[in-house]
Parts: C-alpha cells; structure tokens; sequence
C-alpha cells in the first residue's frame, strides 16, 4: 500500500511559498534594475546638457567676438575679441574653466592663438579622431573630453570657424571645463540610485514572502486541520475558508465522510451475512441434536465447521477494516462504565466487586466498536477467572504522550510467565478457537497491534493477571 | 413454566419451541415483534427467549417497552449480534441474559433454568418439598428417592407449584402458567390435573385453600409454614 502511494505521490523539494518568491524574484530584480538604468541615463544625460550648455555658449560667443588683427603691434596677438567671455574662472590661473583660440592639427595638437588666462600659457591636446571630425565637420559642435593644463579631466565643447582675414586657416574655438563636479554628481546618484533599487527589491521580496505567507495562510490552516483530523484531534475539517479553498475543504470532508462510509458499509455488510448465516446454523445445529438423525453426529460437525468458519471471516472482516477510518474518536470512560455495569449481570452467579479508575477526558483515537471489542475481552476475561475483584485502570502512557494505558487487574489464578505468549496465540488462530472457551487476549493482542499499540501480560498483586493494552489516543493542544 | 419465544425464524423457534416442551414447559411463540409485544404485555410468562433483529418492532425496543410498563419477567435475548455495545444496550434495555447464535439448545435450556429459578429465589435447579423432590433440569420428581412416572401436563403443574412453594396459587395462575395460549383454558382441566397429582405424590402435599386456590407444602410441616 505504501510503495502504491509512493508511485502516485512524490514530493517537489521546492516549497509552494518559495516557488511564488522565486517568480517574483525573476521578474522584479530585471525590471526594478532596468529601471535603475534608464534613471541613471537620464540622470547623466541631463547634468551633462547642463555642463555643456555655458561651454557651447562661450564658444559661440568666441566665434561671433573674435576677429583677426595681423597689424596690431601694440599687442602682438593675431586674434582679437571684441568681448572675452565674463566668467571670472576664465582669469584665474588653473581654475578649471578655459577657453582658447587656435590652430589644430589632424594629430590634435593645438597652437593657440589666444586663451583665457587661466590656461596659464598652456595649450589643449585633443584625440587625432577628435581633430579629424572638427576637420570633417566645420560648423558642427564637438563634445568630447581631454586632459587639462592642471592634468585635471575637461569636458571641452569646440567648433571649427574662419574668421575674415584667415580665410584659408580654419581656427578652432574650445571651451573646457573641468568634469571633476559633474562626474562626482552623476556617480553619487549612481550610488544613491543603486542603494534605494537594492531597498526596493529587498523590500519587494519581502512584500512578496509576506504576500505568499499571508495569502496561502488558509491552505496552511487547511493542512493543519487535515493533520489534526488525521491524528485525531479532530473529526472533520473546520474553520472559515476563502472562496477558492472552501470547496477543497468541502471535498476533504465529503472524502472523509465517504471513508467512514465504505468502512461502515463494509462492516455492515460482512455483520449481516454472517448474522444471517447464523440463525440457520443454529436450526441445523439444534436438529441435528433433537432428532438424532442418522447421521446427525456429521449434520453437527459440519455446523461446528461452518460456525468457526464464519466466526473467523467475522472477526477478519472486522480486522480489516480496523483502524481505518480517519478522525474516530471514543471517550474511554462511557465505554468503561457499560462494561462495568454490564458484566456483573452476565456474571450474576459470582460476587465480583468492580473497581473503575478512569482518566477524566480520556478519548481513545480509534472507532468504539474496537474499543468495546478490547475493553470487552479483556473485562469478560477478568470476570471469567477472578474469585472476587476486577480492577480497571485507564490513564494517559506514562512514557508516550500520544498513547492511553488501559489496565485490568482480577484476583484469579492468573497465567504463568511461560504461558503468556501460548495465551495469546491461542486465540489468535481463530478458526481452532471454540467461543467461550478463548481467553480473547489474541483479539484484544491483534486490535492494539493494528492501532500501533501493545498488549502486554504481567502478574496481578493476588497472583490473578494483570493485562495492560497501550492505545492511541487523543492529544490536546 | 409457560415461556414466550419471540424469534422471526420460523423453524428456529418451532426447534426450540419442541426442545422447551420436552422438558416440560408450556411455550407460546410470536414470530414478529408487535406479536411478540402484545403477548408479553398481555400474559403472565415466567421467562421470555426474545430475539433483536425482528419484524415491525425490534427486540429492544419491546423489552424497553415491558420494562416501561412494569413487566418483570425475566428475558434472555437470543441473538446474532455479538457486539460487546449490543450485550451492552441489551442488558441497559432490561435483559437478564444474552445468549449468541449459534447455540446449543441445552446451554439455552440450562440459563432458562437459571432464570426461572433465580426469579423465584431458588438457588438450585432441584427443590424438595419435605420427601418430595423435583428434578427440574431432568424434568423428574420423586417421592422417597422413588421416581414417579408424570405426563407432561402433571409435571408442569407439580413444577410451577414447587417453584412456589408454601404460597397459594389461584387455578387462574396456574392455567396462565401451564397451558400455552392454544390450549382449551377450562379450569375445570386443573382440578382434574390436580386430583391426578395427589394420586401420584400424596394427597396431603397440595391442600386446597377454599376460595383461592392450591398449595403445595410439606405434610410434615404443616400448612403454616412455608
């Protein structure tokens, strides 16, 4: 049975909840990262224009005030401005804004013709593929970077342009600035932007794991009821259930109602054929001794045969379907109690003083017709043997919280030690026991077993026996 | 003795309803359980074999129901179901004994016997009556350890009024007590029983209490003592 359970169940090793946090996983850390770049683009793009937009228009300003003045000799500069860009960096020597007039070469060395004093009387040197698109592209505004005077990063803006009376020499116009600021503002968003991203996704996986907890918590609830009914504690799955696992709930009850109902239709089943069997039995049996047919001494044991026979598929029926009908529980005390009351009236003839110490809320996990067969045998028994007392006992397993012990103690002669385990098996083959004359420890000895529980034989204080049975039974929370 | 048997069985109760007369009791049978009822309800039995699983009315449900209205006689169930819950309700419902299909009819016999005597007091099968003593597990009487020779009828009067012995028993009693419900109730029938026993154990044993019936007793003790 259980290598057919295997073969249609097996387990994923990856947990429901997991599963739902790893899918969301996949799909966040992509978006919420991708999303963190477009932020950082456009972050760098826009200080970018920012930083550029004065250099461009220092150029522009360059071009449209410069002018070529070969006859100055009061000066001696070839170009003239007829306004130099305003910026007070411009003057300061090394600060990190230029500007600068002058000759360029296709490897990118520059000759200035004129520059702002912050050039301290150095020049510029730019890439010779910088130099070759100023070249190819007269007019255009180039934005690149270079190395300034100080050694420090420039981003420069420069264009090509002619001015009158140097009408064969393009000159280019250069405006740099120091990137230091813009780099250092564009890498700390970047940080900034990393540090809130990862936030974010920490915090979308948390949302998703308490989403996932919170929005599975009835199909958690629902496994904890099932648990409990399994083990007892409860006899049908209860509580209040959202749309979509209600009806699994209700399926999970009508699956236990419909065991309950295949064991008991079972049960029923085999207890009316036998029972039906019996009273024809009985007729033939009485015949056979009223009549003295010819023959009758077969008639009889034939009946005899027949009787055993159903007797033994009786019990095996029962045997079968013990034990398995999930969440049957039986309080000890009222099946105690009958027993005790039942049997001095069976036992009339004998003065047997019946004492009863039950556990108060003692609830045997199990159906009560087992229980009512292993109380009544063992009980029955005792009755049979004792000369004057039968002491019942049922309490919680001393040394296993999931068990009840059951002990019956008589004054009778008792068994000894060598025959306790002829004791139980001779009832055990059923079809050689005659009823009546079995001691009925081998069917309380198979119902314990069958309930993963044990019987076991001791000597009683008077030397009658003492027999205790270990049972499931129900555990509070 | 007169013992009801309430069984839906026909030949079970027609097998135990012989092996009952054998042994020298009047029986009647009721083959459904609003039968079986009506007859317990109405008649003064001194045992009833009451089956469970019957037609119209169940064999627990009529023993409630006697035991309810004050009927006291003793009921032995004879029944398939084996359960110990079944034993259970049924000693609840009022039993006083429950036997299983199948059975042996003398361990039926022998727990009738219990009961009837048990209900009357006696502790042992047989009771002598001074020199008169009455066998009613052998269904046999002797008088001076002589047995005597008793039909059917003859017994089941000397053996009700052993049972009671020393109390006056109206000739209504005993025609209720030892003729089964068919048989042709003429009290007129009970005399002649009665004068046929006298022959047969001694006239001084059963004295006639004019106005109310019989009683047997021990002539050497005298009609004052029981």
């Amino acid at each position: 049975m259980d290598e057919s359970k295997n073969h249609i169940l097996s387990r994923d090793k990856t947990s429901l909840v997991m599963r739902l946090v790893r899918s969301a996983f996949l799909w966040a850390v992509p978006f919420i990262l991708i999303a963190a770049m477009i932020i950082l683009w456009f972050y760098r793009s826009s200080t970018l224009t920012l930083f550029d937009d004065p250099l461009d228009a220092t150029v522009t300003s360059l071009i449209a005030s410069a002018d070529s003045q070969l006859d100055d000799l009061r000066t001696g500069e070839i170009i003239s401005l007829t306004r130099e860009p305003l910026d007070p960096r411009y003057q300061q020597a090394l600060s990190g804004r230029y500007w600068l007039i002058g000759q360029i070469y296709r490897d990118g060395r520059i000759v200035p013709l004129r520059a702002s004093r912050s050039m301290a009387g150095e020049s510029l040197k730019i890439t010779a593929r910088n130099a070759d698109l100023l070249f190819d592209s007269p007019g255009v505004t180039l934005r690149a970077r270079t190395i300034g005077p100080d050694k420090e990063p420039l981003r420069f803006a420069a264009r090509m342009a002619f001015l009158p009376g140097l009408d064969d020499t393009p000159l280019a116009m250069i405006a740099a600035a120091d990137s230091r600021p813009a780099s250092r503002a564009i890498l700390r968003f970047t940080f900034l932007a990393i540090g809130l991203m990862s936030i974010l996704i920490l915090g979308v996986i948390f949302a998703v794991f308490m989403q996932v907890r919170i929005g599975l918590k009835p199909l958690f609830d629902l496994r904890k009821q099932v648990v409990s009914v399994r083990e007892g504690r409860d006899v049908r799955v209860s509580g209040n259930f959202p749309s979509e696992i209600y009806p699994l709930a209700n399926e999970l009850n009508g699956l236990i109602d419909h065991n309950s109902d295949v064991v008991q239709r079972a049960r029923t089943h085999v207890s009316n054929l036998a029972h039906a069997l019996k009273t024809p039995i009985a007729v033939l049996q009485n015949e056979a001794e009223q009549k003295k047919l010819l023959r009758s001494s077969m008639v009889r044991r034939q009946t005899d045969s027949m009787k055993k026979q159903v007797d033994h598929h009786l019990q095996r029926a029962r045997a079968a379907t013990r034990g398995q009908t999930i969440g049957a529980l039986t309080p000890v005390k009222d099946i105690v109690d009958a027993l005790a009351r039942t049997m001095p009236r069976i036992y009339r003839d004998k003065n047997v003083n019946v004492k009863t110490d039950i556990a108060k809320g003692l609830v045997f996990r199990g159906e009560k017709r087992d229980l009512d067969e292993i109380l009544g045998n063992l009980i029955d028994n005792a009755f049979k043997w004792t000369r004057s007392y039968v002491e019942i006992t049922a309490r919680n397993a001393p040394h296993d919280e999931t068990m009840l012990e059951v002990i019956v103690i008589d004054n009778g002669p008792g068994i000894a030690e060598k025959d306790y385990e002829e004791a139980i098996k001779r009832g055990a083959r059923l079809d050689e026991t005659t009823p009546g004359t079995g001691f009925g420890l081998a069917i309380v000895d198979d119902l314990a077993r069958a309930y993963k529980g044990y019987m076991h034989l001791s000597s009683g204080r008077d030397g009658g026996l003492c027999v205790s049975v270990s049972l499931p039974r129900r555990v509070y929370e | 003795m007169r013992i009801l048997i309430v069984e839906d069985d026909v030949d079970l109760s027609r097998q135990l309803s012989e092996s009952l007369k054998d042994v020298g009791y009047a029986v009647d049978i009721a083959n459904d359980g609003e039968e079986g009822h009506f007859l317990g309800d109405t008649e003064p039995y001194d045992a009833v074999v009451l089956d469970l699983g019957l037609p119209q009315i169940d064999g627990i449900s009529i023993l409630q129901k006697w035991r309810t209205d004050g009927r006291k006689f003793p009921v032995i169930i004879l029944t398939a179901r084996d359960q110990w819950s079944e034993k259970v309700a049924g000693f609840d419902a009022g039993a006083d004994d429950y036997l299983t299909k199948p059975f042996h009819s003398e361990e039926l016999l022998a727990r009738l016997r219990a009961l009837v005597r048990r209900a009357a007091g006696h502790t042992t099968d047989s009771i002598d009556i001074g020199t008169l003593h009455v066998d009613n597990r052998a269904a046999r009487a002797f008088v001076d350890g002589m047995p005597i020779k008793l039909t059917s009828h003859e017994f089941r009067l000397l053996s009700y009024m052993a049972v009671h012995k020393g109390r006056v028993i109206s000739r209504t009693e005993l025609v209720e007590h030892i003729y089964d419900q068919d048989f042709d109730r003429d009290s007129n029938t009970i005399e002649v029983f009665v004068g046929r026993l006298r022959r047969k154990i001694g006239t001084d044993r059963i004295e006639t209490v004019r106005g109310l019936g019989y009683r047997l007793m021990d002539p050497d003790q005298g009609s004052s003592e029981e």
